[in-house]
């Protein structure tokens, strides 16, 4: 019985040892391609190419749908912690995990493989790197190429770029125009910034002309003497004579508050060496006195109590409340 | 006619203004306030040191409006007599009675200079204040007329001792006190010190032109004259408020520093004040080729007609110049017109 036995197991042993080695040849010996038409492929690769950093996971899916009766030869899929060389260097890119399933259909066969690759170098710069082509083996019916019918199958490749821990030294995006690279979007921010310094100077604009044009009281240091004097000199009428006397009256008064004295004729010196904005109108002050001169303490004169001067009175005063604010009064023409 | 005769006048007073420039310089001023107080036909009070000009400023203008010249100087021993007459013993051994400064050039006296007349006493005052006022002196037996006559008084600010103060009616008199100061401008200064034309000035005054006005002739020129300058409603006014802020200063807002203005004033201008301002005033604007008074006119001769005739409480009588000169510019700055 042990006679008989003993052969049994050297048989066995025997034919373990050829099976293993059948596979290991299967496993490292380059095979025929795959004949055209017989696979099917489709993949998932990660959504973008570019930004990955190290330590960052990369998931392929790749689905192979192989007609029958060829079969994937499970032993020739890539193995976890397998390291991809380009010329004897490693490319830091690791396989972590793989997965995959069979689906039998009627004529066909499909294998849905899941890789996780994780990224384990970096660069100063950006790096470019790849997911390699993994090659798998199916076994299917002896041809001429292959005799032994192993055929293999290159998944392709899958290209990216690895980005740096940290950017060093200046970077010139103009010299790295890479087609992964997206198109570099115009940031709106400063044409923001040019919009709302535009608004800013438009609404500050429209306060200023506001503030020259406007007499409204409400508005700032609109109460000031001449903008009072402005405001009753426009309600005066060219056609009642006494009139000219309340607007002159009137500017005295704002000279006289605006000076916290009262201006003549003979301390108009002193008073623009107070109020130096007034020195603008130097001449036009000296035609107010002569004016008021004319209308209240000469007995003979009636020339000036006419329209015209009051007309002039009015733009007078315009002028003093321009002085008034700091800004330059237009020239006026003689009454 | 009258208008000629204003325009006639005007040129005659730029004239005397013009010569008496020649020989006293740097004393523009005075010279147009003195011009002023001779066409309104006013009294003058001269405030000023010793040595400044004022006997030659007085002797010119005597050269150039005619008329008699005469001088007396104010002393602690000087009596009302002592400007009418003079006693002396004669050569045949009898008294004699010769006359005094005052009655020396009859009525033709046109100018009569009182020199320190806060030296002399209270009844030398009572005499020229007589006269001042009424042109006429009572003496043996006889009333004498001064018709043309105007006097300038000399008052020495600075000594106290054996001085009278001139009382404040006595003050009101006159129609302006007229500072003579000294100029400061280093030219006139030097000329002078240095010029030798000014070291004999009874041959300076030589050199002007005589009689350029016919003293006998300005009375009736100044009736003329203030006749036909006119003031408006609106300047009658002003003048007015003028004149009650001289009396109540603080109703107009009127300050001066360190002093309690409840206290300063104890009587404003005079009404003969404010119508001697108003007399000055109307000439200002008439040497000024005007028809009718502004207020720059009355701005032009406030200080020179009112300062002298404000009475302010004792304690700040020392410091009188200063605060009236204050007092009034407050005033001009703080009454409006209209």
């Amino acid at each position: 019985m042990n006679k008989l036995i003993k052969p049994l197991h050297i048989g066995l042993l025997s034919l373990v040892l050829i099976s293993t080695s059948f596979v290991a040849n299967a496993n490292d010996e380059p095979s025929p391609e795959m004949p055209e038409g017989i696979i099917k492929l489709s993949k998932a690769d990660p959504a973008r190419n570019v930004g990955f950093l190290m330590g960052d996971m990369l998931n392929r899916t790749i689905t192979l749908e192989v007609k029958k009766p060829y079969k994937l030869i499970e032993t020739t899929l890539p193995i976890v912690g397998y390291e991809h060389r380009y010329k004897g260097q490693v490319s830091g890119i690791e396989l972590r995990k793989i997965s995959h399933s069979t689906k039998e259909n009627r004529d066909t066969t499909t294998y849905v493989i899941q890789l996780a690759y994780q990224v384990f170098t970096t660069a100063p710069v950006v790096k470019p790197a790849i997911l390699p082509a993994e090659v798998v083996k199916f076994q299917g019916p002896a041809t001429e190429e292959a005799k032994d019918g192993l055929v293999q199958y290159k998944i392709p490749e899958f290209y990216f770029r690895i980005s740096p821990m940290a950017v060093f030294g200046a970077v010139k995006i103009e010299d790295d125009m890479s087609p992964l690279r997206q198109p570099i979007l115009l940031q709106p921010y400063p044409e923001k910034q040019k919009l709302v310094a535009c608004l800013i100077v438009l609404g500050l604009s429209l306060l200023g002309l506001l503030y020259i044009l406007g007499s409204r009281a409400w508005l700032p240091l609109m109460g000031r003497p001449f903008a009072q004097a402005s405001r009753q000199l426009r309600k005066l009428s060219a056609k009642d004579p006494e009139q000219l006397k309340t607007a002159l009256s009137s500017l005295h008064k704002a000279i006289n508050t605006t000076a916290k004295y009262s201006v003549f004729s003979d301390n108009i010196d002193a008073f623009l060496a107070d109020a130096p904005t007034f020195k603008a109108i130097e001449a036009e002050l000296a035609q107010f006195f002569a004016l008021s001169h004319q209308v209240f303490f000469d007995t003979q004169s009636t020339a000036s109590h006419d329209a015209k001067s009051l007309v002039w009175l009015k733009r007078f005063c315009k002028q003093c409340r321009d002085c008034e604010r700091g800004l330059k009064p237009a020239k006026l023409k003689k009454a | 006619m009258s208008d000629k005769q204003l325009t006639d006048m005007r040129q005659h007073a730029q004239t005397l203004e013009t010569e008496i420039n020649k020989v006293v310089v740097g004393q523009q001023t005075p010279i147009r306030l003195i011009t002023t107080a001779i066409f309104s036909r006013g009294h003058v009070l001269l405030e000023g040191d010793v040595g400044v000009g004022k006997t030659t400023l007085l002797r010119a203008f005597t050269r150039c409006i005619g008329g008699g010249y005469q001088r007396i100087e104010g002393t602690i021993d000087l009596m009302p007599n002592d400007l009418v007459y003079h006693t002396y013993l004669g050569e045949d051994g009898k008294p004699h009675v010769s006359p005094g400064p005052l009655l020396m050039s009859g009525e033709n006296l046109s100018v009569f200079f009182f020199n320190e007349i806060n030296r002399a006493r209270p009844q030398v005052h009572s005499l020229l204040l007589r006269v001042m006022a009424e042109r006429t002196l009572s003496a043996f037996n006889k009333e004498y007329h001064f018709p043309h006559m105007l006097v300038f008084a000399d008052r020495n600010q600075v000594e106290k001792e054996e001085t009278f103060e001139i009382p404040s009616a006595a003050r009101d008199r006159f129609m302006m006190e007229i500072p003579i100061v000294v100029p400061d401008d280093n030219a006139i200064m030097e000329s002078l010190v240095f010029d030798t034309k000014f070291h004999n000035v009874d041959a300076l005054v030589n050199t002007i032109q005589a009689d350029v006005l016919q003293f006998d002739q300005l009375n009736a020129f100044s009736a003329l004259l203030q006749a036909k300058i006119e003031a408006t409603p609106t300047l009658r006014q002003y003048a007015l408020n003028l004149w009650r802020a001289t009396k109540t200063p603080t109703a107009y807002g009127v300050k001066v520093s360190g002093v309690d203005m409840n206290r300063l004033v104890l009587s404003g201008a005079s009404p003969r004040g404010m119508s001697m301002l108003m007399r000055a005033a109307r000439v200002n604007a008439w040497l000024n080729n005007r028809d009718s008074v502004l207020p720059e006119d009355i701005h032009a001769v406030f200080h020179s007609t009112v300062a002298h005739r404000l009475v302010f409480s004792p304690v700040y009588e020392m410091r009188r110049t200063e605060i009236a000169r204050e007092l009034l510019t407050g005033i001009v700055n703080a009454v409006a017109a209209p």
